[in-house]
């Protein structure tokens, strides 16, 4: 212990050993792949498989999933939650809906402009509320919920007032099944690039956020700010579930746009399991097809009471069992599915606490 | 901070200026708006009680009023579902009667919900627990619409059925003018119901009950090291949300007339979220004073937009309203007019 500045400590770097990762073994890896492409292949048969008469319900279905997957990327990765999006999908639809029927401009322009709409609102409400700590931006976008529905909705000039608007499909997409195939792909498409940003570094300082504020600030992440990129992107996918959701019925009125809606996609998302995009996905899904389900098991069992108008009562049971027992949702209830299907064990192998 | 409040002041001024030279009535304004806000306080009491004890933003405190009118509504009917009240058949001493059993039936519906299913997320995120809060509303609503089913029914209103008081001409008078509005007995009566809610709960403030209610709220673990139990204490807090809503289920499905499913949470827990930001939301007294301003500018939107004939072109003023106030609130003042820095 005499002189131990006197010299400098060599430094030794130990290269790490690989790390051995986990792999499937053959077969395991052909189960996976087997049950992948089975997902996929019913996802794309769905239109067929659900009929050409209800196709429609999957169209809408699949706007769901997109609000929900928006939803996702506030609630999951920065802990605020917004309790306007019914608002954002009406402004997308509207926003489609004067540019397609009024402007007479095409479809393609129609989408690009609600997500810009989208995007715009969502900065303006975020600015303002979330320079606050606390669950202000639920508040706020509550209220413009309202707003939206009973105030922004019924300009007749714009949104054609109580007997609504028309925004009709692309040529390139206008039978229901083809535009149910649109509509499954602008998820796929929203999946992607979720996907993406969570791998990127924006994606990782927002998701830093939700873990811990203050760390994340401390880390030299600018807090407001990637929340309110967050909020903004949140708002501009829900502008492209607007305009998807415009041409569903290719009519559209402020009916379409009550502001509980919003409260049912947070259910949704909370349902599925956020931070999980198939938790996520299969929350909306189940949510969606709920009324359809219930409609289906009243006309084969007509002697019982349950039909579709049971559907909230359903629902937020459903919430509720599944939140007191799973608050992670059924993300957290599926995780072993979930985790085998992305190639790894079924059983937790990794160090306890890392669930997610 | 000078430069603000030079602005703010200018903006006030020249506001002034507009509303006296325009020939909005004020004095109908102030009335008729203190009366509004009187009903929308009863909800955002009851919001700002469980959100300063528990943090839980509870979507829910609609219903806390819509279902005990509800059920009230059952009583007076004799438990027949297809039979209607007669409004003229009710003495002011029945309606208090029925105003207390809603009370009862509030405390009853909060302490459940607590017990059932606030107490289980204690550690859970605020966002969990206001999508519970939200999914016990549809639970409340799909209640509604299954036993009473999805229709409107009148409601009566206090003193209806009270004894006229004769005028010289000899008519029945059973409201009265003030500054030019009509105000009727209901009406003054919300708003004494009102005042003693205050009064009961400054009262209990000072007790120490209310004083454990507020050190749990403010430092859960320091409370419960001096014998503060913060499960009392949020119960406690449920139990005062849900007999605020029945007073406001009971008086504000009186105001309107009517009762469906859903309908405080409809017409009244948007404006009384509003009123309560507007307040501070973890302030009591803010709650009230955010809800007699928000009541007071609806009330003023309205007379505006009628004075200067914009209602063909801006639906609903009052709502367009309340959302510019909330905004403005946001950026100006964003703890709210009596909040405390969060």
């Amino acid at each position: 212990m005499t002189d131990v500045l006197a010299e400098p400590i060599p430094i030794v770097i130990h290269e790490l050993p690989p790390r051995e990762r986990w792999r499937p073994s053959r077969a395991g890896v052909a189960a996976r792949l087997i049950v992948l492409l089975g997902i996929g292949a019913f996802i794309l048969a769905s239109p067929h498989l659900i009929g050409v008469i209800r196709v429609n319900v999957l169209s809408t279905a699949a706007t769901s999933v997109i609000v929900a997957l928006s939803l996702n990327i506030l609630i999951g990765y920065t802990g605020q939650v917004s309790l306007g999006h019914s608002a954002f999908l009406g402004m997308g639809a509207f926003t489609a809906g004067f540019v397609i029927t009024t402007l007479e401009l095409p479809w393609e322009a129609a989408v690009v402009a609600s997500v810009l709409v989208g995007a715009g609102q969502a900065l303006v409400i975020g600015v303002v509320a979330l320079r606050v700590r606390g669950l202000y931006l639920a508040l706020v976008t509550l209220v413009y919920a309202v707003f939206a529905e009973r105030v922004l909705f019924n300009i007749e000039a714009i949104t054609g007032g109580g007997g609504g608007i028309e925004a009709t499909r692309p040529g390139w997409a206008f039978g229901d099944t083809a535009y149910a195939y649109l509509c499954i792909a602008a998820v796929a498409v929203v999946w992607l690039f979720d996907w993406r940003l969570t791998s990127s570094k924006a994606g990782r300082a927002i998701e830093a956020l939700r873990d811990s504020e203050r760390v994340a600030a401390s880390w030299g992440i600018n807090v407001t700010g990637f929340k309110l990129l967050a909020f903004v992107l949140s708002g501009a996918i829900a502008g492209l579930a607007g305009a998807l959701f415009a041409s569903v019925e290719q009519l559209i009125s402020p009916l379409d746009f009550a502001f509980l809606g919003s409260v049912t996609f947070v259910m949704m998302a909370i349902f599925g399991g956020v931070g999980s995009r198939p938790g996520v996905v299969l929350g909306a899904l189940i949510f969606s097809f709920l009324a359809f389900g219930l409609e289906r098991f009243a006309e084969a069992f007509p002697d019982q009471p349950i039909n579709a108008s049971a559907t909230p009562l359903v629902a937020a049971l459903l919430v509720l069992i599944v939140l007191l027992y799973f608050p992670g949702g059924l993300a957290q209830l599926l995780r072993r599915p979930f985790r085998w299907l992305s190639f790894r064990p079924w059983r937790e192998t990794e160090p306890a606490g890392g669930g997610e | 901070m000078t430069p603000r409040r030079i602005g703010a002041a200018a903006v006030g001024l020249v506001l002034l200026v507009v509303l006296v030279v325009s020939d909005i009535p004020l004095g109908r304004v102030v009335v008729d708006g203190t009366l509004n806000g009187s009903v929308i306080a009863l909800v955002a009491l009851g919001i700002a009680v469980v959100y300063k004890s528990t943090g839980v933003l509870n979507f829910a405190q609609g219903e806390l009023g819509t279902l005990p009118a509800f059920l009230v509504l059952l009583v007076m009917m004799g438990f027949d579902l297809n039979g209607t009240v007669d409004p003229e058949a009710i003495s002011g001493w029945d309606m208090l009667g029925y105003l207390l059993l809603a009370v009862a039936i509030g405390i009853v519906l909060g302490v459940a919900i607590n017990g059932l299913v606030i107490r289980r997320l204690v550690d859970a995120s605020p966002v969990i627990s206001l999508v519970a809060t939200a999914a016990v509303f549809f639970l409340m609503v799909g209640f509604e619409a299954v036993v009473f089913l999805p229709q409107v029914r009148t409601f009566p209103r206090f003193l209806e059925g009270a004894p006229c008081l004769e005028s010289e001409a000899g008519e029945c008078i059973r409201q009265f003018q003030l500054f030019g509005s009509l105000v009727l007995w209901h009406a003054i009566v919300v708003v004494a119901v009102l005042a003693v809610v205050v009064v009961l709960l400054t009262l209990l403030f000072r007790t120490q009950v209310g004083v454990a209610l507020l050190a749990a709220s403010q430092e859960p673990f320091a409370a419960s090291l001096s014998g503060v139990s913060p499960r009392a204490m949020s119960m406690l807090a449920w139990g005062i949300a849900g007999g605020l809503g029945g007073l406001a289920g009971v008086l504000g499905a009186g105001v309107f007339q009517q009762l469906f499913p859903g309908m405080v949470t409809r017409d009244l827990l948007v404006l009384a979220f509003t009123a309560a930001v507007l307040g501070g939301i973890n302030s009591m007294p803010g709650a009230v004073v955010g809800s007699i301003l928000l009541g007071v500018t609806s009330s003023l939107t309205n007379e505006a937009a009628l004075t200067f004939d914009v209602t063909g072109w801006i639906p609903n003023p009052p709502m367009a309203a309340a959302f510019a106030v909330l905004l403005i609130v946001m950026v100006v003042r964003p703890r709210g007019l009596l909040g405390r820095e969060a």
